[in-house]
């Protein structure tokens, strides 16, 4: 076949375009097009996501139980191959590139899995040691992240004495040690205490400030609301919607402030007073009155004025925003919380078969 | 020492560990060998009078059965151990670790490799003590190579069918093989004590050959002739098992 209808090339064109195809690697941490992984039984865990994540950003997965969110991750970090579509990690490919891949992410799954018969120090060293760190960079390495997790008084002590919050840490630390530019965190708070809870976010929040990607999947939408600069939001394998959370939070409507009266006598006085501020809401019966309030917080001091002036007492006041699970509920017509159905990526962590018998309660093998 | 070689002592070094720090789940592992050749001993103690045997006593006979035993339950024990890692999560950190898959698999087999003379060691100690025949220096380096090959082997198959089932309810799947392999060979009477199938099985079972090797030095002097059979039969069955594992652990994740 000839070249007869072909465009020549403009080789300036061509360099631009390899530039910004380099840069955009350089720029895209995590990205995905059309990624869909089947398992037997013709069960689509994942059903064709597209996703691009920024350098240095902080994603939240964000998802009922069982709707692909482990499926997924487990196919970027390239523990499951995926049947359709394609993944890049840190710049490389994840089906075709998987060595490069695990070089460059660090990842805490679901369970922290740790060996509960060594010590933090030891596990530490020991994933240090599969990092290829060199020896005598080992232990610094490792003192250095025990102690940023804030386990070097029980660093000495077999993993299985500590509490799952000093798991999860450790569990961190180790998915740190090689410095990843990628960290993938697969609900890592889910069953934690409050006061864990809240260490691993400040974790997470030093982690993006030094520049780390985060990868986060999450069912709580508080965690993706606190942590996260972009949303994405997952149900039956499908990617419904993506974007930060407030512009999310904007799309299903604005905040509005419920005011209860002392007395339903002045309700109509309330409406007219508050109908300054904006759209009139339901309900609107009896002594209570609802407003849009496109400002938020800010509102409402002159709203308390405005009722003030009119003569009006209040019994309550509160300010009503929308949440990310309005925004579930808007896209899939289902609530985010409450749901409670089997992941299916955990049926079959490595894609390949049923297995033969089901998995044993003990944890302990013969020997 | 090059990154490999270092991950797979890290490996190896876990594996210990786990005795070192739970020394009572490795117990039954380690006397059980030393208890089959004590009641063997007892029962069968009487036919090392028939011509076919050419041992000392039956128990010097059953000492290499009871080496082998071992080898093959320490193997099939790393696979179980895969399983209960695989079930925990453990092995997804070994998985997303730059780490070759071939170097994760040279670990977990090395760990059986030297887990295996633990429970020869015993054995040998007791059956020494018990006035089995010394079978020289060279007899038990002969013999040790033998064990840790064939403790490889089992580790093989266990780890094949631990990334096949990831449970550890395929435990009997992974013991059951290495029970039948050394059954199935000249373990409780040599070859011209043996008739109909059994026969024909012991000679066409390349344990049988591994067996004779480490028997060699305790039942008569080593040979050449004894020796070279039981090292290919040992390298045979390291390439068919050890392939077998490759290929599974390499359809394992994605691997390059």
């Amino acid at each position: 076949m000839g070249d007869a209808g072909r465009v020549p090339r403009d080789p300036r064109r061509a360099v631009a375009g390899s530039l910004y195809t380099l840069l955009r690697t350089v720029d895209v941490a995590v990205e995905a097009q059309g990624l869909e992984r089947e398992f037997k039984g013709a069960i689509k865990a994942v059903a064709g996501i597209d996703l691009a994540v920024d350098a240095g950003e902080v994603y939240g997965f964000l998802g009922p139980n069982g709707a692909g969110k482990t499926t997924t991750v487990r196919m970027l970090v390239t523990l499951l191959r995926p049947t359709g579509g394609r993944a890049r990690v840190a710049g490389f490919d994840v089906a075709r590139q998987p060595a490069q891949v695990r070089r460059r992410i660090g990842v805490a799954l679901q369970e922290a899995a740790l060996d509960l018969l060594m010590t933090g120090r030891e596990l530490i060293e020991l994933q240090a040691t599969l990092h290829g760190i060199p020896k005598r960079a080992v232990r610094e390495r490792g003192a250095e992240l025990i102690e940023r997790v804030g386990l070097s008084d029980a660093q000495d002590r077999r993993v299985g004495t500590y509490s799952g919050g000093m798991r999860r840490r450790l569990d961190l630390a180790m998915a740190l040690i090689h410095e990843p530019a990628v960290l993938f965190l697969d609900e890592p708070t889910t069953g934690l205490d409050p006061a864990s809870r809240l260490t691993l976010w400040e974790e997470v929040r030093r982690l993006k400030h030094e520049g780390t990607t985060v990868f986060l999947t999450t069912q709580y939408l508080e965690e993706a609301d606190q942590l996260a600069d972009r949303v994405g939001i997952i149900d039956s394998g499908k990617l419904v919607v993506e974007g930060t959370p407030s512009a999310l939070k904007a799309q299903v409507g604005s905040p509005h402030l419920d005011v209860t009266l002392t007395s339903s006598d002045g309700a109509a006085a309330a409406r007219q007073a508050l109908g300054a501020f904006g759209q009139l809401r339901p309900p609107d019966a009896g002594c209570h009155v609802s407003v849009a309030v496109r400002e938020g917080s800010s509102a409402i001091a002159p709203v308390v004025r405005a009722l003030d002036e009119a003569g009006l007492e209040i019994a309550s006041l509160e300010l009503i925003e929308p949440t990310l699970d309005d925004v579930f509920l808007a896209k899939t017509g289902h609530h985010l919380e409450g749901e409670d159905a089997a992941e299916q990526g955990e049926r079959d962590p490595y894609g390949e078969e049923a297995p033969l018998v089901q998995a044993s309660a003990d944890g302990h093998a013969p020997r | 020492m090059s990154e490999n070689v270092r991950i797979v002592i890290a490996l190896v070094r876990r594996a210990l560990n786990e005795i070192a720090r739970v020394p009572g789940a490795a117990i039954p592992g380690v006397l059980a060998p030393t208890i089959f050749m004590i009641g063997l001993s007892a029962v069968f103690g009487r036919a090392a009078h028939l011509s076919f045997y050419h041992a000392t006593s039956f128990r010097t006979f059953i000492v290499p059965v009871g080496f082998l035993q071992g080898a093959s339950f320490t193997g099939a024990a790393t696979g179980v151990n895969l399983a209960r890692d695989i079930e925990q999560g453990w092995f997804d950190r070994l998985l997303l670790s730059p780490t070759p898959r071939i170097t994760l698999l040279a670990g977990l087999v090395a760990s059986a490799a030297v887990r295996a003379l633990m429970p020869a060691s015993f054995l040998l100690a007791v059956a020494v003590l018990w006035g089995v025949h010394w079978p020289g220096l060279l007899a038990l380096l002969l013999a040790a190579v033998l064990v840790m090959g064939l403790a490889a082997v089992m580790a093989f198959w266990g780890v094949t069918v631990a990334l096949r089932a990831r449970t550890q309810q395929a435990a009997p799947l992974m013991q059951i093989a290495g029970f039948i392999a050394v059954l199935f060979t000249t373990a409780y009477a040599p070859r011209q004590g043996l008739t109909g199938w059994l026969s024909t099985v012991s000679r066409i079972n390349p344990v049988t050959h591994v067996l004779e090797g480490v028997r060699q030095g305790f039942t008569e002097t080593l040979s050449w002739g004894q020796t070279w059979p039981a090292l290919v039969s040992l390298a045979g069955l390291l390439v068919l098992f050890g392939a077998l594992a490759v290929r599974s652990m390499l359809r394992t994740g994605v691997s390059a």
